[in-house]
């Protein structure tokens, strides 16, 4: 990918200061299932952020109210400044929120090509009427996209599968597909659900690499769910920790990592 | 479509070819054989007779392609409103065919009551549109990510109601179609032919031609285009669809108002052939072997197959339709679907299906 891909990520960023997106006190419930409760935390601009907890903590509850899949009964999430707790999918895709699923939501029947296209959906405004015709502005700004999307192929190292469609290729190259179609949104946060789920070895550590250089080139905010702590602990530059949809921790890595709740809850403890 | 079971390998497919040409030779070879044993007998009534038939009257045989052309056109462009909708939201919409007579009728309406022919075209449009944005507000919305099977039931709903409400605003009558106030033509040409007369209805060759246009617009705006890709994209998975910053309810008016345009194209097409009621709708299930033999996601394979299904029809009820008492037409379709069925599941030209298990 080149810089001018990326223009809209900013240069590199230095200081992870200022916060992009806060939550403040939310709570979740589905009937009387409480998914979330009571839980706040911010993620600053240009770091990597982890979610973690024990299966069933809310994790992905979690990204499901950031990106507006669901809307949290109580508290409020403020993006860029901007109180969005109502947001909708498709506006917090517009407003610079891109995401990838746990178990791979992708086009299945579609290229990889096409898919990660997909993510120029809201990059591409020209007129209905061109579009129909397939001429004149709408044929430049097709080609146009398609070079962006072309180096983000050549990024993840896909270029051999462009033409396959998705549906065919083995778990770990599908989460590939899905993180460029992430990244053709040209995301300010990117939110990945368990990216390395389900990967081997070998896949894990590219995956990682990806990770790491998105958000070192491009200065792209990360916030990642991951269970294997070892992941966790390379990639974050702070964690927050969940446990039966509530707050149990929230620091950098090592710090999280010598918290008593948070060994117990991974280790469980005689209660 | 994602949840049909896994279809074999390319490898595999092949043979399926295979044995299906194997079968029709195999037939073929029976029929040769039982004619010559017996000249007079079932065999030969069903194998040999019918061609002899053809090849003694070649203008009645022309004649009978041109009608099953033509009503293969109008399956098609029925066909082609099923395609529009199941490509976008994996739905089969039941709907489509009283959407057709619900255009029809609204068309014809709007006419008795005064309003000028052209004027009432561009209303019944915007009636389309407001339909369109009433079932995405008041039936899809609420069903976001509900399994197929429920939208699927949702639609026979957007049926029954559409009935009724039809019903009670037009009256139960058929209706004349204003053909003539729209400028469409009347009368045949008579084509003298192959030693005999094939005439062709005027409306017919309209027909044809507007539909045919219809159709590549259509492919085209669906394959190439921005619109197009996050229509399929919708269609396979809603989740993600709505992660890129798809809109589905935008995405849905669109595609159930396009549905709707080519209702209102074929609502006038047929209701000029014959008139405008609400058998329409049975007609409209014509589409569904339609489908079979085309594929539900294929623009092209809802014309391939509207037209196999409509001149097989035609040639099957002249041809062979007496040897068991006629009124072969109202079933032959789902017959021949139900052989494709066998063979090639996905249609001539739809998806192959995909499953990793």
């Amino acid at each position: 990918m080149n810089a001018h891909s990326m223009a809209v990520a900013g240069a590199p960023v230095t200081h992870k200061g200022e916060v992009l997106l806060s939550v403040e006190s939310i709570s979740l419930r589905f009937g009387g299932v409480k998914a979330i409760t009571d839980v706040s935390f911010d993620i600053r601009k240009g770091e990597v952020r982890a979610i973690i907890g024990p299966n069933g903590a809310g994790k992905t509850s979690m990204l499901n109210c950031i990106n507006g899949f669901y809307h949290p009964q109580e508290g409020r999430i403020t993006y860029k400044g901007v109180r969005r707790d109502k947001m909708r999918p498709h506006r917090a895709a517009a407003a610079g929120i891109a995401r990838t699923f746990q178990n791979v939501a992708l086009f299945k029947g579609m290229s990889t090509l096409d898919n990660i296209m997909t993510g120029r959906t809201l990059k591409m405004r020209k007129g209905f009427f061109w579009q129909a015709l397939r001429h004149g502005p709408a044929m430049n700004e097709e080609i146009e996209h398609r070079k962006v999307v072309e180096d983000i192929i050549d990024f993840l190292q896909i270029q051999h599968i462009r033409k396959l469609p998705v549906g065919k290729l083995p778990y770990g190259l599908q989460k590939r597909v899905e993180l460029g179609r992430a990244l053709a949104m040209e995301p300010e946060l990117l939110l990945l659900d368990e990216p390395m789920a389900g990967m081997n070895l070998e896949e894990k550590e590219d995956m990682c690499r990806f990770i790491l250089d998105v958000n070192n080139q491009f200065g792209t905010t990360i916030a990642l769910i991951e269970h294997d702590m070892g992941v966790v602990m390379d990639l974050s530059d702070r964690v927050v920790v969940l446990e039966y949809g509530r707050k149990i921790a929230d620091g950098t890595p090592a710090e999280v990592k010598a918290d008593q709740r948070v060994i117990d809850a991974y280790l469980g403890v005689a209660h | 479509m994602s949840d049909v079971a896994a279809q074999p390998t390319p490898n595999l497919l092949a043979n399926g070819w295979i044995k299906s040409g194997l079968i029709v030779l195999g037939l073929v070879a029976a029929a040769i054989v039982g004619a010559r044993i017996d000249p007079t007998g079932t065999i030969h009534a069903i194998f040999v007779d019918p061609f002899n038939q053809m090849a003694q009257a070649p203008d009645l045989l022309a004649q009978t392609i041109w009608e099953g052309l033509v009503s293969g056109v109008l399956y098609a462009l029925i066909a082609l409103g099923f395609v529009l909708i199941f490509k976008a939201s994996g739905v089969f919409n039941f709907a489509q065919g009283i959407m057709v007579v619900f255009a029809a009728l609204t068309l014809v309406g709007l006419y008795e009551k005064g309003v000028p022919a052209f004027l009432a075209v561009v209303l019944t449009l915007g009636v389309m549109f407001a339909l369109a944005v009433t079932i995405e507000r008041v039936v899809l919305r609420p069903l976001v990510n509900q399994p197929d099977i429920i939208l699927f039931m949702a639609t026979f709903g957007i049926t029954y109601f559409l009935i009724g409400f039809g019903e009670a605003i037009f009256g139960g009558n058929p209706k004349q179609m204003i053909a003539e106030q729209l400028y469409l033509p009347k009368g045949a040409i008579d084509l003298k032919i192959l030693g005999g007369i094939v005439s062709l209805q005027k409306i017919d060759i309209a027909a044809a031609i507007i539909a045919s246009l219809m159709i590549a617009v259509l492919a085209l705006f669906f394959q190439y285009t921005r619109i197009g890709r996050a229509l399929r994209a919708v269609a396979d998975s809603h989740k993600a669809a709505l992660s890129v910053g798809i809109s589905l309810n935008q995405i849905w008016v669109i595609v159930w108002f396009t549905a709707g345009i080519v209702a209102l194209i074929t609502g006038i097409m047929w209701g000029a052939r014959s008139d405008v009621s609400f058998a329409l709708e049975i007609v409209a299930l014509k589409a569904l072997p339609v489908l079979i033999l085309g594929g539900f996601t294929s623009i092209p394979g809802a014309i391939v197959g509207g037209l196999i299904i409509g001149i097989g029809e035609k040639l099957g009820e002249f041809y062979w339709g007496p040897l068991i008492g006629g009124g072969i037409e109202s079933w032959l379709a789902y017959f021949i679907a139900l052989g494709f069925l066998l063979f090639r599941p996905q249609g001539l030209f739809g998806d192959k299906i995909i499953e990793r298990i």
